[in-house]
């Protein structure tokens, strides 16, 4: 029997380990990572294939069975944090396609997030110019300010194609009224200035189902998901508990159109611990997903729009919040044909500020999920998270939000009745 | 190290060799338990030349190599032993054409085995190797573990499925064996070049045979009050000459983990179940569906249920093909083994299993191929423990040798690896070793692939065992 | 430890490893149905013959363990008995003599080539011993696999003294058609699992085993497709043995007769098949693997697999 066989060495003078300290390289960080949440993973590998990251690198470091060994190696024998162990971190795009696949129900996600946040307590990973850039996030009057900069530099042509910033950029514009007091409608951030016309579509259908709705605008001006994968969890708590003081006077539902604010917001009772955190994550709900409850309240339409339309599933709707299959059901109705990607849902690559942080890997990714598009040839994406959205649209990928269409097949001529 | 990593970068370049402490200690693991590994240097090449450069430098630098498709093994077949150079094989994943003419296609060995046969749908034919880890374990390694899986029960295993190979040897010659006929013109050296363990040289190449999907498909799920109910329907079915695509058997606690994880709607009250498949033509398939329900009935089968939709199967099989993962639910370590013994002798045998894990005082579950008596007997433990890991493994020694001594053989898919090298004195002769080493001297005479791998210590390579010796700081 | 699992208590193994012996040129005949295979046995050679019976048969575990000198027909005779058989062809030689060869049936689509079929080898090697290569049970991935190597390899390695197969059960219903008008390619992706699709340049034979239900199914979509008529089996299978690619083997001409195994790569022709390229790589290592089994290059001299 070989010595070593069936014999976890674990401490820090084990062999093979990643090693010792060096001139400038810190030693043992407390990833505050929790002990048992840690221990499940068996290394059997079943994630590595819904790994984006892995599945362009082929690259063990870049893959959840990888990183999670080094979160181990951190914590538990004190490996120093190297500039390799912080590229393993760096470089996830926190799609959490792996939790799906996990059958020991890894919580991945969790793990990397508080992996983030005490690195970046540390001061180790998200630089300070990148925390600044997500400061005016939270302040609507300076984004608008801002992206109106953006706007007007887009339309003349001093943004990088790559980035996929849609070319109508809005350079000013009026914020949403609302139509009554049934739902509201989380209008976010970066969408809000960016995509106003989803938020609007979105509201358009909703009411058309008969429904009362309340844009959230200035209530709720962000929800901290950019700032939680940054491992700035300190802003993103502060966010989340402004928000639960603003819609919380009554426990009208919450809909949100983008995949990634509604993970976000779905998951403050794990954030924050509290019951009360809790149950205003229980009122949370994906616009497609709550929608699909109520869609037979919906108007019948005479044509479906004739389009062969590809559901491009947002990770953050998929993996996360599992709640993809709404999309499918509002959607039906309206179109004449719906087509699914053969790739079990694997990341496009977006990840919120990833393809800006990471445009190399991210755009390797999208390479990978553009291939899959174009196997089924459809005439539109639709996606139901506006990051992913312009990731593809930056690659000339045709892309709308589900309630677009289900907007525009609902606002199109109705053939009128023979004898009216 | 120094010049041998320049070497190396020059032929391949800078960021496809890695010497990272990080990618060091990763590389150094599997999916296996065993934890001795030390790797040098990580190559990643993408096409067969770089591959024939980076043999040359690590001869050069009098340097073993062992190569690693996606570290799904479970023997430690691809844990690098003395600081070898390491040829992760995941970049060269081109499915480079398929023929449907010779009903063959040709693949690079990073392919993963499910994107081949995802790739293969649309045509109409799939590649027959279905090993439990297929969403993640490559082509390659499935010819250097000679991988099984669950309907190889009807299809056989991966060389009858694998005609011909592009390799490189250990001396940096590139050759090609086998033909797309039916033999080769010589000895059948890729017969012997398959399920070796990455001991004889590295497949760049790999034209795989198509296997037509069937038309018909009827997946049972059969539930019992006992596991000797559920193997003697196995042992039954086979006696009355019906070879089914896969025959599947897993006890009550690793069904409960399972149907936790997928809601496929197993049973949690059976003290075993068995997934059977029948595939053919659809006349055919309900005949033998038909006959193995009675056969499960006739058994004590407490309940028959005929899946109704693709979803279900789908569904049912996930969790068949995900039961090892899932086991972390109770315990965080796990040690599966890996035995067949004769399909009559399957229910003693499984009872002795259980009987031994009591003696040692540890939890075990079985999922397995029933159909080929192919036990999979899994070990739960938790290595933060003090002593259970020994209890373990002594455990894990009294199941393989109650497995030889009814006539069975080490290991019937996983392959030998580290694992199970100090048991082949128990199974062969020192003849019988002896000409096992002659054939893989035939392939590599000077030692350089994969040393320290299933020839036990003193049959092969011996010298390479000092190298694991050298300490980390050495290298490091 | 184990010394029961591992020692041979078949004194008639032993004996044969007796007169093989250490020394001296030496050969094993069986039939004499291949004996040219591979080339002309040096003259010198003594000519020795291996055991024969079958040791044990397990149907229910679908193997048959059997001395290598035994008749194919012998083995076949105590399959039937059970409803069984194997990827061996009765050409009136013996199961080590097949195994040897590694021919496979004319039915090999349907009852699997001979070298998956092998199991366990247990040979004389050149210094006179009694080797065992693989393993008794049906799945077996532990070392090296000298079955495989063995197989085929016409006694150059170590001579044959018993074998253990895998067995499959005997088909409920079997029919052989011969169609005309009807390619072969088209023949064989019309059915799902032919045993056999043959061509010999002017019409296309299948063999369909299985359910009947399943047989008669598939016999109706040939009809349809070309003008076939049930026969009692394949037409005379000419004495040369080639090796093609399927593909190669479906587009094969001759004026002499032929038949080629479609999906197989196989054609018996009526002459030999004209020498190859081989592959410099696997033949350095032929030469080596023989060189390190057979320095004295005792067994079968003449013969190159």
């Amino acid at each position: 029997m070989i010595p070593g066989w069936l014999r976890r060495q674990r401490g820090p003078d084990a062999v093979g380990k990643t090693g010792v300290a060096g001139a400038g390289v810190p030693a043992g960080v407390d990833l505050k990572l929790d002990a048992d949440d840690l221990n499940m993973c068996v290394q059997c590998g079943l994630c590595l294939p819904h790994c984006p990251t892995f599945r362009v690198t082929g690259d063990e470091s870049m893959s959840p069975r990888g990183r999670i060994k080094l979160m181990r190696e951190v914590q538990d024998e004190g490996a120093p944090v190297t500039q390799d162990v912080l590229r393993s971190f760096e470089s996830c795009v926190q799609c959490r396609g792996c939790e799906p696949a996990c059958p020991s129900g890894v919580p991945y996600g969790h793990l990397m997030e508080q992996a983030r946040e005490s690195l970046a307590e540390e001061h180790l990973i998200t630089p300070r110019w990148q925390r600044l850039a997500f400061k005016p996030l939270s302040q609507p009057k300076v984004l608008q300010l801002g992206s109106s900069a953006l706007a007007l530099a887009n339309k003349t042509g001093l943004v990088p194609r790559r980035l996929g910033l849609p070319d109508d950029l809005p350079v000013r514009q009026e914020p949403l009224r609302a139509s009554g007091d049934d739902v509201y409608l989380f209008t976010g951030c970066v969408m809000d200035a960016w995509q106003r016309e989803v938020h609007a579509a979105g509201k358009r259908v909703i009411e058309a189902a008969g429904f009362g709705v309340t844009p959230t605008n200035e209530l709720a001006p962000c929800c901290g998901a950019l700032q939680a994968h940054a491992g700035l969890a300190g802003e993103t708590r502060a966010l989340a508990e402004r928000m639960m003081r603003t819609l919380s006077d009554d426990d009208r539902p919450i809909l949100v159109d983008s995949a990634g604010c509604g993970a976000a917001m779905k998951d403050y009772g794990h954030l924050l611990g509290t019951a009360g955190a809790a149950a205003f994550s229980a009122r949370v709900f994906d616009i497609q997903e709550w929608l699909a409850e109520h869609v037979d309240r919906l108007p019948s339409v005479a044509a479906p729009l004739d389009l062969r339309v590809a559901i491009q599933d947002p990770c953050h709707l998929r993996h996360v919040q599992r709640a993809h299959a709404g999309t499918r059901v509002v959607l039906r109705p309206f179109v004449r044909e719906i087509v699914e990607l053969d790739d079990d849902g694997l990341c496009c690559g977006a990840g919120g500020a990833y393809s800006v942080l990471e445009p190399e890997l991210a755009g390797a990714i999208r390479e990978r999920k553009v291939g899959v598009i174009d196997q089924v040839e459809p005439d539109v994406v639709a996606s139901a998270n506006p990051g992913c959205s312009m990731h593809l649209a930056g690659a000339g990928v045709a892309t709308v939000h589900p309630m677009q269409l289900i907007d525009q097949a609902l606002s199109q001529p109705q053939p009128q009745p023979v004898g009216a | 190290m120094d010049a041998l990593l320049a070497d190396l970068r020059s032929a391949l370049s800078d960021d496809r060799v890695r010497y990272d402490a990080a990618q060091r200690s990763l590389i150094a693991h599997d999916a296996s338990v065993f934890d001795g590994g030390v790797s040098g240097p990580v190559c990643y090449p993408v096409d067969t030349s770089e591959v024939q450069a980076i043999m040359r430098i690590a001869l050069t630098h009098g340097r073993a190599v062992v190569p690693r498709g996606a570290g799904t093994g479970l023997a430690g077949g691809a844990i690098p032993l003395g600081a070898p150079v390491v040829i992760a094989m995941t970049k060269m994943n081109a499915i480079l054409d398929v023929d449907l003419d010779n009903r063959v296609a040709w693949v690079e060995p990073g392919v993963i085995n499910l994107d081949l046969s995802r790739h293969l749908r649309p045509m109409g034919f799939h590649f027959a190797p279905d090993p439990s880890s297929q969403q993640v374990c490559t082509i390659g390694g499935n010819v250097a573990n000679n991988s099984g899986g669950p309907h190889c029960l009807a299809y056989g295993v991966t060389d009858a499925h694998v005609v011909s190979l592009e390799i490189v040897l250990p001396s940096g010659e590139v050759g090609t064996l086998g033909t797309l006929g039916p033999d080769d013109h010589g000895l059948d050296l890729r017969g012997a070049f398959v399920g070796s363990e990455g001991t004889l040289g590295i497949a760049t190449k790999v034209a795989v045979r198509l296997t037509k999907n069937p038309p018909a498909v009827r997946t049972l799920l059969l539930s019992f009050a006992s596991v000797r109910d559920a193997a003697n329907t196995v042992s039954d079915v086979i006696a009355n000459g019906i070879v089914p695509a896969a025959m599947e058997v897993m006890d009550q606690k690793i069904t409960i983990a399972v149907e936790n994880f997928v809601g496929a709607g197993y049973p949690l009250d059976a003290a075993a179940v068995l997934l059977a498949e029948v595939e053919g033509l659809e006349g055919g398939a309900d005949i033998d569906a038909e006959r193995i329900s009675d056969l499960g009935r006739a058994n004590g089968a407490t309940n028959v249920r005929q899946a109704e939709s693709d979803e279900e199967r789908a569904l049912l099989w996930k969790g068949r093909k995900t039961a090892f993962g899932a086991i972390a639910q109770i315990k965080p370590d796990y040690y599966l083994h890996d035995t067949v013994v004769p399909r009559s002798a399957l229910a003693d045998v499984l009872e002795t299993i259980y009987d031994i894990a009591k003696r040692h005082d540890l939890i075990v579950m079985n999922v397995f191929h029933a159909g080929d008596g192919n036990l999979h007997p899994l070990l739960l433990f938790d290595a933060r423990i003090e002593g259970e890991l020994e209890r373990v493994h002594a455990a894990g020694a009294d199941i393989l040798r109650a497995c030889l001594a009814v006539g069975g053989v080490l290991s019937g898919e996983h392959g030998i690896g580290v694992e199970k090298q100090g048991y082949m004195e128990e199974l062969f002769s020192a003849d019988d070793l002896d000409h096992q080493n002659r054939l893989r001297k035939a392939f590599d005479p000077a030692c350089r692939a994969n040393p320290g791998k299933v020839l036990p210590m003193g049959h092969s390579c011996a010298d390479i065992q000092a190298l694991r010796a050298v300490p980390t700081g050495v290298w490091g | 430890m184990g010394a029961s699992v591992l020692a041979i208590d078949d004194p008639v193994l032993h004996e044969f490893a007796e007169l093989v012996g250490a020394e001296g040129a030496v050969s094993v005949a069986g039939g004499r149905t291949r004996w040219e295979a591979g080339g002309t046995l040096s003259p010198e050679a003594q000519v020795v013959e291996a055991p024969t019976g079958i040791v044990s048969y397990r149907p229910e575990e679908m193997t048959m363990q059997v001395r290598a000198g035994t008749t194919v027909a012998e083995l076949d005779a105590a399959l039937a008995e059970k409803g069984q058989r194997s990827a061996l062809a009765d050409r009136g030689g013996t199961v080590g003599g097949a195994v040897a060869v590694g021919e496979s049936s004319v039915d090999q689509l349907g009852r699997g080539a001979v070298r998956d079929s092998v199991l366990q080898v247990r040979y004389v090697s050149a210094e006179g011993k009694l080797v065992t290569g693989g393993g008794p049970v049906v799945k077996n991935v532990s070392g090296f696999n000298l079955p495989k190597l063995l197989t085929g390899s016409l006694g150059t390695l170590g001579l044959l003294a018993e074998i253990i197969i895998r067995t499959n059960p005997m088909p409920p219903a079997s029919v052989w058609l011969r169609c005309e008008g009807l390619s072969p390619a088209r023949a064989r992706d019309a059915v799902l699992t032919p045993s056999a699709v043959l061509w010999d340049g002017g019409a296309t034979w299948v063999h369909l085993e299985g359910h009947a239900v399943d047989v008669r199914a598939e016999q109706k979509q040939l009809m349809t497709l070309g003008s076939c008529q049930e026969v009692g089996g394949p037409p005379p299978i000419p004495a040369h043995r080639w090796t093609l690619s399927p593909a190669q083997a479906a587009a094969f001409s001759a004026s002499e007769p032929f038949l080629a195994s479609i999906g197989v790569g196989r054609v018996w022709a009526s002459a030999p098949q004209p020498a190859l390229p081989v592959d410099p790589v696997a033949e350095l290592i032929g030469q080596r693997t023989k060189q390190l089994f057979d320095p004295a290059s005792r067994l079968n001299p003449g013969r190159t697999p």
